[in-house]
């Protein structure tokens, strides 16, 4: 078990080297720069050559890289041209606004998409099932960008809840509320879809281990039909949901950035996509590093879960 | 509370020249003189008068006496002396430096006593102090040792606590929460009195919080849950907001015609089609001009801004009041005229197709680069495409990112054509020099010539020159309509509508002056008020 989470470690490591120097070389490479912008079009040639200067903008791609890389490596991730600093100060008070909305809308679509599976899983003829089983393909043929907007909407047109953003700047309610308040469309939007993909891999899984001897050999033992499934079955089908828990947490990063930005969330997507737009390459990389993180911690959490569910996920 | 769509890069307004953060600057601090947004003029701000040198370079100005910082520290000559050296030091990398030069020249500004500033040019510069409106005036008390540290760049970022960022504005910043808002109160010690005598600002807070999406800033405004939007209206947003007004949920307020228009330019620079057959025609004024008569542009007005536009036929548009001129022609539809025009050099339909070709049969076809995600650009583009084609022109239109298509037309390289619309900052044209001189980084048909290419752009440059050096403003004005004839007459550049211009507040704002130029409301915010929540 060490020895495989330490391989899947150094795989992780791996992935934060490639993602980041990739985005790093290509926000580089992409036409235009931070200069074209921020000096304006009309800016002279001059000017604009002393700020390419001064950003290191002027220097061939891999010599600035290679520059990048050797600070990278001692965690000095650069400075952010659009914001004056550092963007390592910069990252890590966005990150983990995106992991709060992330870590909100996994467990909501856990909460939601795991019992409404094993419900049309073991009844799959039922019009409750033939519901869930409608909703989910809405959910999972609608975009976050969709559902965000639909939601926001809703918000605006209800007064229910804040239209956007992460707290008020004059909470009525105490900071805890608040900010679960603000949490729930944010978090609905990235975490509907989400459920209604778990939903559906539980869903076919349940019902496929309903039919397997050993269920069918408990239940005609007398034991009753809801206890097996909700214990027994329920934990052999988890691994089809364990083993996407990694790739989810990356969907649910880049499906943030759209519902970042339509729900004013002040997160990493955000931020990453200011810079993409901005060709605030240091930044650009710092935050593909940080969104590389969380993939590989979610991987690593997602093989961590599959080998406890199935050990035999060790031995492949 | 305001929204705007991004919050600002810096507390330093020199540094950054992004809208959030020139919009901190109007909140936060004040500048020598202050055009007044809504009449244009130049009115006193710290600087209490000013006088011109017979030769035109020197101004020497008097600041007002009194004024203090919002810490209570005296404000005084050496203050502006300092702001001038930090914004020209090269360490600094300020970009708002290029805005304040002239002929790619800094000007001198020195401090004979505390409330005395003179500020030379390096050449004749009509405008004069008006060019000072750009330039927010900042605590020599507070910044000089970041200055003389060389940190100048990493100063007054948005990590330094909001209790250290003074400034001579209306309000000071009181809490900055990183991606949501930004919250300002007032400034007790702000030097601009109301009419009656009392004090300014009437806001006791002002928030500024980040809304990225620009529909979902329409959503709040129309909820009630912010007061005013710091973004450009877009065409479609009129229709739910004159509801939403109608409703007496939001006041919409029609300021007229915008100063810009769409433009569209062909790389007149020599040599773009060396090996190109189009050489022959994709330069020819004649070709221009039938672009011009080809497009109706009353309907392109209401198709682009969706009713809300006014057709434009040259660089100023109406709502220049002061720089427009009547006797401009104004270019008709005429597509007859237009086919005849692109026949007179050789365009002619040789084939039967409906399409034109050139005398060596090859298809009239260029392509026209547009900026992709504006929906206005997108759709003017469209419409160009389908008037031209009915000339027999085939356009393709080809959206790209702002980088990519401001990348394309400054290396005057790899593009036909471009459709695009630049905001202005001012209305006086010697403000915007760059535009209109052979030599300038504005001059975006063929940027940056060492010699003028044609004779029509060192007739424009001449004109220019006397322009802006004159102080007769009546023989500004004559020299900048032969300017505008001149330039009609080669069109290098050819507009076609403007968009009106509309800004939106919640029901509660009082005493606003909104104006064409950004920040459309904000730029008088020590004179907004707000009623009282029902």
């Amino acid at each position: 078990m060490t020895f495989y989470l330490a391989r899947r470690l150094l795989f992780a490591l791996f992935l934060v080297f490639a993602v980041s120097s990739s985005a790093m070389i290509l926000a580089r490479l992409a036409p235009g720069d931070y200069v074209t912008e921020a000096l304006g079009p009309g800016a002279r040639a001059e000017a604009v050559a002393e700020a390419r200067a001064r950003y290191g903008l002027d220097r061939p791609v891999l010599a600035q890289y290679a520059d990048w890389l050797s600070h990278a490596i001692r965690f000095d991730f650069g400075r952010s041209m659009a914001n004056d600093r550092p963007v390592g100060e910069l990252i890590p008070e966005r990150a983990a606004n995106t992991a709060l909305l992330a870590g909100a809308a996994l467990l909501f679509a856990t909460v939601v998409g795991l019992p409404l599976g094993v419900v049309s899983g073991s009844r799959p003829s039922g019009a409750l099932s033939a519901a869930i089983r409608t909703f989910s393909v809405v959910f999972l043929s609608l975009p976050p960008l969709l559902t965000s907007l639909f939601l926001v909407f809703l918000a605006a047109r209800t007064g229910w809840l804040p239209i956007g953003g992460m707290r008020s700047a004059d909470a009525a309610s105490g900071p805890a509320l608040d900010l679960l308040r603000h949490l729930i469309v944010p978090a609905a939007a990235l975490g509907l879809p989400l459920a209604a993909m778990f939903e559906r891999l539980q869903s076919q899984a349940l019902a496929e281990t309903i039919g397997q001897p050993f269920v069918l050999a408990t239940i005609a033992r007398g034991v009753p039909r809801s206890r097996v499934i909700w214990r027994d079955a329920l934990r052999a089908a988890l691994r089809p949901v364990a083993s996407v828990y990694g790739l989810v947490v990356g969907t649910l990063l880049s499906g943030s950035f759209a519902v970042e930005i339509m729900t004013s969330w002040p997160g990493l997507g955000r931020l990453m996509l200011d810079a993409l737009v901005a060709r605030d390459v240091y930044l650009v990389a710092g935050c593909a590093a940080a969104g590389s993180v969380f993939l590989a911690a979610g991987t690593l959490i997602s093989d961590a879960l599959l080998a406890a569910v199935d050990p035999r996920a060790i031995e492949a | 509370m305001i929204s705007t769509r991004s919050e600002p890069a810096t507390f330093n307004g020199l540094r950054k020249r992004d809208t959030s953060t020139e919009l901190l600057g109007f909140l936060s601090g004040a500048k020598l003189v202050r055009i007044n947004r809504a009449t244009q003029e130049l009115e006193p701000s710290l600087a209490e008068s000013w006088a011109r040198s017979p030769d035109g370079l020197t101004y020497t100005i008097k600041l007002r006496s009194g004024i203090t910082f919002s810490d209570g520290h005296p404000f005084t000559a050496d203050d502006v002396v300092f702001t001038f050296a930090a914004l020209y030091d090269p360490k600094a990398g300020c970009e708002l430096a290029d805005a304040v030069r002239l002929d790619g020249k800094n000007l001198r500004v020195s401090a004979p006593d505390p409330l005395t500033v003179v500020v030379t040019f390096p050449v004749p510069f009509a405008p004069g102090v008006r060019i000072l409106d750009n330039v927010p005036i900042l605590p020599k008390h507070k910044l000089q040792a970041a200055l003389q540290a060389g940190t100048f760049d990493s100063a007054w970022n948005l990590k330094t606590p909001v209790a250290d960022i003074v400034g001579l504005g209306p309000f000071v910043p009181t809490e900055y929460v990183p991606g949501q808002r930004l919250i300002f109160s007032r400034n007790p010690r702000y030097f601009r009195k109301a009419p009656d005598g009392g004090p300014l600002p009437y806001l006791d807070r002002v928030t500024m919080e980040v809304v990225p999406d620009q529909d979902a800033q329409m959503l709040q405004l129309d909820a009630g849950q912010i007061d005013a939007v710091d973004s450009n209206m877009r065409p479609e947003d009129y229709a739910p907001l004159k509801r939403s007004a109608d409703a007496g949920r939001v006041k919409l307020l029609d300021l007229g015609v915008s100063y810009d228009a769409d433009s569209l330019w062909f790389n007149l620079k020599p040599g773009a089609y060396a090996h190109d057959s189009r050489a022959a025609w994709l330069q020819r004024d004649e070709l221009r001009h039938a672009i011009s008569l080809a497009v109706d542009r009353k309907a392109f007005a209401d198709t682009v801004f969706l009713g809300a536009g006014a057709a434009a036929y040259g660089p100023e548009t109406t709502a220049n009041k002061r720089w427009f001129s009547a006797d401009v022609p104004q270019t008709p539809y005429d597509p007859t005229r237009a086919k005849a025009l692109l026949a007179s050099i050789g365009l002619v339909d040789r084939d039967g197709d409906g399409t034109l070709d050139d005398p060596q049969h090859h298809p009239v076809r260029f392509t026209l680069l547009t900026q992709k995600g504006k929906t206005q650009l997108e759709r003017g583009a469209s419409v160009i495409r389908e008037d031209l084609k009915r000339v027999g022109v085939v356009v393709d239109v080809v959206p790209l990112d702002f980088k990519s298509l401001v990348e394309r037309f400054l290396s005057g390289a790899n593009y036909d054509a471009i459709y695009f619309s630049v905001a202005r900052t001012d209305t006086d044209p010697a403000i915007n020099p760059d535009f209109w001189f052979s030599s300038g980084s504005a001059h975006f048909w063929n940027i940056g010539q060492k010699t003028p290419a044609t004779p029509w752009e060192k007739e424009i440059d001449d004109l220019m020159s006397k322009q802006i050096a004159s102080t007769d403003e009546a023989r500004r004005k004559a020299l900048f309509d032969e300017v505008l004839k001149v330039f009609a007459a080669h069109e290098p550049v050819v507009y076609f509508a403007a968009p009106r211009v509309f800004v939106a507040t919640s029901s509660r704002v009082l005493n606003a002056t909104p104006a064409l130029l950004r920040p459309q409301l904000l730029w008088s915010a020590d004179t907004l008020a707000l009623a009282p929540k029902r």
